[in-house]
């Protein structure tokens, strides 16, 4: 079992290297353009994470890491709040950290999968 | 914002064992006072029963409803006291020598204490099943 991860700064970190590699993917989509003896019509910028024009899924990634990190703060804020004697109740304590252990591995799954899919591709022969 | 669904039946679970935690103390309070004669209105301790009652989350949408329970109220069980002759008790009746205990029998308590126990630990299995259930999906693919 992969270790419960608490820490909100590791979600930074992940999105931090998710913006790294949209980085990549947009630098590798030029290059494939500018390979097609064409000029190239759309330069899409890169300015941060989410910025990118029609990339529906990058949207969504974004929105879906922001939404763990929500979690991870709620789990370390109810663990905050419970070791410092306010009235949270113990379960429901546990049950955000559960929620954002169990949130953060399905990021980190769909990262994976990301990454494995753009090693593939960066492997194949032209 | 959709809020991401993880764990299905936490919710539920949870509220639930809010409910038996009060339940419990509910027990606790009756067996502390089940040698009490005095209380500040008079007369011996009476026993507590709780209750519960359903409440709905997100009643206007019937595929997100959520059941959830929560205490309706604490009400005094009305059953007369124990009566035991005992003259020397300070609260004894002067004329009988009756002395008035509280209605709560310890037997009942603890066959009590264990269900909401046992309460409790069914909705703990539903959190923990529900977190095995994600993260064996979460494992879909691999091995």
């Amino acid at each position: 079992m992969v270790p419960v991860q608490m820490n909100p700064m590791a979600t930074q970190g992940l999105t931090e290297m998710y913006r790294q590699q949209r980085a990549m993917v947009d630098q590798a989509r030029e290059i494939q353009q500018a390979s097609k003896a064409g000029p190239v019509e759309t330069t899409q910028s890169v300015s941060g994470a989410g910025a990118v024009k029609g990339s529906g899924f990058g949207d969504l990634f974004n929105q879906f890491v922001g939404e763990v990190n929500e979690k991870q703060l709620a789990s370390t804020q109810a663990a905050n709040d419970l070791l410092s004697g306010k009235d949270v109740p113990l379960h429901q304590a546990m049950i955000a950290m559960q929620e954002a252990g169990v949130a953060f591995q399905l990021m980190v799954e769909v990262r994976n999968k990301l990454l494995e899919g753009y090693q593939e591709l960066m492997r194949m022969q032209i | 914002m959709l809020s991401l669904n993880i764990l299905p039946g936490a919710d539920s679970a949870a509220s639930a064992i809010q409910a038996e935690k009060v339940r419990m103390e509910v027990i606790s309070q009756n067996i502390a006072n089940a040698n009490t004669t005095q209380t500040p209105e008079g007369g011996p301790y009476k026993r507590q029963v709780v209750s519960f009652e359903t409440i709905i989350r997100n009643e206007f949408d019937a595929s997100n409803a959520v059941h959830e329970v929560r205490v309706a109220g604490i009400e005094k069980d009305g059953r007369p006291p124990r009566l035991v002759y005992q003259p020397g008790h300070p609260d004894a009746d002067p004329e009988s020598g009756m002395v008035e205990f509280p209605n709560v029998s310890v037997h009942e308590e603890m066959a009590d204490l264990i269900s909401s126990s046992r309460a409790t630990e069914a909705n703990l299995a539903i959190i923990r099943t529900a977190r095995q259930m994600a993260m064996q999906t979460l494992a879909i693919g691999k091995g």
